[in-house]
């Protein structure tokens, strides 16, 4: 069985990626300098938010703490387009994917741009891009067409979760106009980068998850409710507290992943991306973030 | 400072993993295969490592079998600090 194609869809994200085709040197009018109480993250968003640590920061320390939290963001989405532009150059031309190459291409394309973007906000205004912390397992034996469909669904999944903070933030009058400027570019590509994964999600799924044992499927499902949990995790970051000057960094970030503020808002960010998945019986279950 | 390191490392399995007492877990256990410390618990580690050696550990460069047991975890990352 080959897969449906959803070849009109694809030449259309296409057009809409040619039309809006930017230069990546251009784009951002970058300051010279950050002015030091300037927002760079939604408050709501901050990882620490609604916890007894941020209550007792002064207007100065959450306004650094913002800045922080924006480089661990920009740092983590680097960490997540580097496997995902990786993943999609070794699938450009092959026969399964061939009538989608044109679009690969874009997201390709885009997705360096986003690299470009963030990774030139970091080492402008940090002098250093947070380093990756997740360790690379093993390869290990899949199931027919089960690689090709946890790529997807990871991509989907982060770009999904990331997409949320994006939307937000490119709206919030509060940040400084560079800040709001990259989630706003980020997320103008990554609307149509979703229309992509979910349809290519749904697609590889009804493909090949009947051909899976049990065994396989419950893999997969376990793998993709582990990388909510994952992708969660690097969004709290010990480094950002140390960065801001706050002492028991590892304190924080523990006291900051488990507060109930934290649990809501990884719940309300991960909603929709559930609930996607959900209805395609990729999961069967809200995994826990 | 090598007692202190292994007995910091200990609680925070202990903590973690909820069940295993602190009788139960030896310096040798091995966590991993054993799942007392499963693989999406490591980047946690990782940074608790962090905090308790006051510096970063850099994740390209990790050898296989550094989070084995609390002893390979501190030779990994404490014993030349210590030496």
């Amino acid at each position: 069985m080959t897969m449906r194609p959803f070849q009109k869809t694809v030449d259309r994200l296409c057009e809409i990626s040619r039309r809006g085709y930017t230069n990546p040197y251009e784009a951002i009018e970058w300051p010279e300098s950050l002015p030091p109480d300037g927002l760079c993250t939604s408050p709501e968003l901050i990882s620490i938010y609604g916890t007894p640590t941020y209550d007792a920061l002064t207007t100065e320390q959450r306004a650094k703490l913002s800045f922080f939290e924006a480089i661990n963001f920009y740092s983590l989405n680097i960490a997540g387009e580097k496997p995902l532009v990786e993943g999609l150059a070794s699938r450009l031309h092959k026969k399964r994917f061939e009538s989608y190459s044109p679009y690969l291409h874009h997201f390709l394309d885009e997705e360096n741009k986003h690299m470009i973007y963030f990774g030139t906000f970091c080492t402008k205004y940090a002098g250093r891009i947070y380093p990756d912390k997740k360790v690379p397992l093993g390869r290990r034996e899949y199931a027919e067409g089960e690689e090709d469909f946890l790529f997807f669904a990871k991509v989907m999944v982060f770009e999904e979760l990331v997409d949320v903070f994006n939307q937000r933030m490119a709206k919030d009058d509060r940040l400084i106009p560079v800040a709001r400027h990259i989630n706003f570019l980020h997320h103008q590509d990554e609307t149509r980068h979703l229309v992509f994964g979910r349809q290519m999600v749904h697609d590889l799924f009804r493909e090949y998850a009947p051909k899976w044992s049990p065994e396989a499927l419950a893999s997969v499902r376990e793998t993709i409710a582990g990388y909510f949990s994952a992708t969660w995790r690097e969004y709290h970051n010990p480094q950002i507290y140390r960065d801001t000057g706050l002492s028991n960094a590892y304190a924080i970030y523990e006291e900051g992943f488990d507060h109930e503020a934290s649990r809501a808002r990884r719940r309300d960010v991960s909603s929709s991306c559930v609930k996607l998945l959900m209805n395609l019986e990729v999961l069967l279950e809200e995994p826990v973030v | 400072m090598s007692t202190e390191i292994r007995s910091a490392l200990r609680a925070w399995v202990v903590r973690k993993n909820g069940k295993i007492s602190a009788e139960q877990l030896r310096d040798d256990t091995p966590i991993i295969e054993e799942r007392v410390v499963t693989s999406l618990q490591i980047m946690d580690l990782i940074l608790f490592i962090e905090e308790l050696r006051g510096a970063p550990v850099d994740v390209e460069s990790l050898r296989g079998g550094a989070f084995s047991s609390i002893n390979a975890i501190y030779a990994a990352f404490f014993a030349k600090e210590a030496a």
